[in-house]
């Protein structure tokens, strides 16, 4: 071997050029195996987190809760955590609760949580008061195109914008509808979701009808909502996986100051202890790859 | 009048809608409104035949001429078929079917259940395949070439720490110096940026009302 | 382990598995699963389309005698399907025009106002601002970070004199705020995969308490 070639085949010169599928084994195994051993530690709320959670737990008795599904099934590991600790929160706390969604391919994650969350509620409900009712307690509009109709329409009345629900039932023969009429009604509007949606309910809903609006983000758009956040248009925001958790904290904490028996499993808790162990991974590649550059560059040099 | 006459249309159509928000009259808050639940609602939902068209003509095409993985179209051609029927004829409630039967004992296969259990499987996982190319990513490309990469860098670390819950133990100032650095300059920056293409935007919005833009109108037809 | 008996469960799961080992390399399972996804989506939305949208707007008030308005209407929108008929497929210029026309027009005035003009407001420093000391602190340094990202950004000057060094403040926010967009990207893309093994762990194989 000569020395050129000893210096390519060095470890660092290997380590450059590793195959990309011993990295992605890395990555599955520091996910994985958190999720079977778990190390859980209490997250703690950020201020916007905080900001959220306390709105909506002391919003106005006859202020409904609007919960838009603004995400599809690729971005759902992020944003369907949010929805169900939203649901939970609004069930706990007596909310009203009004459901849409902006993408036909958010029904059916729409749909689901409903379907998850009022199950939890009502296997423990004792009496028709504690059980939570679809028309009485809920309601969940489902989907309607293109958004600016919906948008705009709801400032004006939520039936003409969905004169039946996801299911087919004529809206104004719900209960709840004489409740619900349009955003006057509504405390806060989250809109959960993967893309710039929220900002068109800025746009058009709080412009126009000064309506509080909620942001359920990705990490990916968080990070770019503070703007809004820092503007006022956001009340409040649950960013990625670990805004999720840190609102199912604060709901678990408030549950625990009540003696409520209701024990909920927390997906985005679960999930934190792979979320330090990738992010650590992650910044150790990071490190590594850097050593590795300036190494070979330098014996290059 | 074939581009003239749609270039009228968006004009006419552009300054009603503009014109609306400043009008509290209520002749025009109505039309405004019959015009976005029934003109534009019935426009948006034919507007599906250009996706959906598309994909069938790339998939026939792809299988008339014999094209690379070609018998892969059929996949796609049969699921969407099958799906559509049965969304179509089975209804969109488990609880009240349509006229065609969505289940065989105690297996559905109603419409709801193909977007739980393959379409929303399907969709996750390949978004998920992103955390492996992010991953190798990070190790081949990112950098500190010089002080402005190693601050990105380093901003990127401390937001990765900050975010989890096991910093607040073992360094507790720095989730909050996280959240400061989103709140602050991270702000700072979006705003600024976020100004530019607002106006970008409205400019975009603009032209397109005047007719300057004509993109949107492809080729074909003076 | 309490492996799941249910059949879509595995289903579900080998659909995953099957997208997962794209990893490995590109192979017909992983195209199979493409394809069939593409397939079902479409397929998913035009139910909806129909059953929510057509249905209840168009064909059940028109068999009704009721807004018949809405048939020339239907028409305008019909002219979606002339896009794949070549001698005629100018005519999809209609609908996307009002579509485009309305989307635009409504944009205009909503946009400015909630992307600028109440943006600036919030930058502006005002008495206010100072209520709080630490937050009127940080209100100065993001009305500092505003204006040097914008000067970053015009480049009809030369970049010299007072120009310079302002600019250079503002790519050094600008690196911040793009690190902490990293920092955050990084946390969703691991999320997702969490949230599949969670499904392949705890729903399928039962390992997940």
């Amino acid at each position: 071997m000569t020395a050129p070639d000893a210096v390519r085949n060095g470890f660092w010169d290997r380590l450059q050029r590793i195959d990309r599928r011993w990295i992605y084994a890395v990555i599955w195994l520091v996910v994985m195996v958190p999720l079977i051993l778990p190390f859980n530690i209490k997250p703690t709320a950020m201020p916007p987190v905080s900001r959220l959670f306390s709105h909506i737990d002391t919003m106005p008795e006859e202020k409904a809760l609007v919960i838009s599904i603004d995400y599809t099934p690729d971005t759902q590991a992020e944003l369907h955590p949010m929805t169900i600790a939203l649901l939970r929160h609004a069930f706990v706390t007596g909310r009203r609760v009004g459901m849409l969604a902006t993408s036909v391919y958010g029904l059916g994650l729409g749909e689901e949580a409903l379907r998850q969350v009022a199950a939890e509620f009502n296997e423990k409900a004792a009496t028709h008061e504690d059980s939570v009712i679809n028309g009485e307690d809920y309601v969940f509009w489902g989907w309607s195109t293109p958004f600016v109709t919906v948008m705009l329409g709801m400032g004006e009345r939520i039936t003409n914008v969905f004169p039946v629900d996801y299911y087919g039932v004529a809206t104004e023969s719900l209960p709840i509808t004489s409740r619900i009429k349009n955003y006057s009604d509504i405390g806060i509007l989250m809109s959960v979701a993967g893309s710039s949606v929220p900002l068109s309910w800025v746009a058009y809903a709080q412009t126009q009808f000064d309506v509080r609006i909620g942001c359920g983000a990705t990490a990916v758009s968080a990070a770019d909502y503070y703007t809004y956040l820092n503007s006022g248009q956001f009340t409040g925001m649950l960013a990625g996986m670990r805004g999720a958790a840190e609102y199912e904290q604060l709901l678990a904490d408030k549950l625990a100051t009540a003696g409520s028996k209701l024990t909920l499993r927390r997906k985005a808790t679960e999930a934190m202890s792979s979320q330090t162990t990738a992010h650590i991974a992650i910044i150790v590649f990071i490190v590594f790859g850097n050593i590795g550059y300036f190494v070979t560059r330098r014996r290059k040099s | 009048m074939k581009r003239q006459l749609p270039l009228l249309i968006v004009l006419v159509v552009g300054i009603f809608a503009s014109v609306a928000f400043f009008i509290p009259h209520p002749i025009v808050r109505s039309v405004d409104e019959v015009f976005r639940n029934d003109v534009l609602r019935i426009i948006a939902a034919f507007s599906l035949v250009l996706g959906v068209g598309s994909i069938l003509r790339h998939h026939f095409i792809k299988i008339k001429r014999k094209a690379e993985h070609w018998p892969f179209s059929y996949i796609t051609l049969v699921a969407l078929f099958v799906s559509a029927v049965i969304g179509l004829f089975g209804g969109i409630d488990p609880s009240r079917p349509g006229i065609l039967p969505t289940q065989v004992g105690g297996f559905s296969f109603h419409i709801q259940t193909l977007f739980s259990n393959m379409m929303v499987p399907l969709a996750a996982t390949m978004f998920a395949l992103l955390a492996f190319f992010m991953a190798s990513a990070a190790y081949r490309a990112f950098r500190a070439r010089n002080f402005e990469a190693t601050l990105l860098l380093v901003a990127a670390f401390i937001l990765m720490l900050g975010a989890v819950p096991l910093t607040r133990i073992i360094i507790p100032p720095l989730p909050d110096f996280a959240e400061w650095i989103l709140a602050v300059p991270n702000t700072a920056a979006k705003r600024g940026i976020q100004f530019g293409v607002s106006l970008g935007m409205f400019a975009t919005s603009l032209k397109i009302l005047l007719g300057i833009e004509r993109g949107w109108l492809g080729g074909g037809g003076s | 382990m309490n492996i799941s008996t249910d059949p879509w469960v595995w289903i579900a799961a080998i659909l995953t598995l099957a997208v997962f080992s794209f990893l490995y390399r590109e192979n017909p399972f992983y195209r199979f699963a493409e394809h069939l996804f593409v397939g079902i989506a479409n397929g998913y939305a035009i139910t909806f389309y129909w059953h929510r949208i057509l249905v209840p707007y168009l064909f059940n008030p028109v068999s009704h005698g009721q807004k018949l308005y809405l048939i020339p209407i239907a028409i305008v929108g019909m002219l979606y399907f002339t896009r794949f008929i070549p001698k005629i497929s100018w005519l999809v210029r209609f609908p996307i025009a009002i579509a485009l026309g309305y989307g635009a027009g409504a944009n205009i005035p909503r946009s400015i106002d909630a992307n600028i003009i109440q943006q600036l407001k919030a930058t502006i420093i005002t008495r206010a601002s100072f209520a709080d000391w630490q937050q009127g602190i940080w209100a100065v340094i993001i009305l500092i970070g505003v204006i040097c990202t914008i000067s970053y950004f015009f480049f009809s000057t030369e970049r010299k004199g007072i120009i310079k060094p302002v600019s250079y403040v503002g790519i050094v926010f600008i690196m911040v705020g793009f690190g902490a967009s990293f920092g955050y990207t990084v946390m969703a893309r691991i999320s997702l995969f969490i949230g599949r093994l969670q499904f392949l762990l705890g729903d399928w194989l039962g390992l997940i308490k």
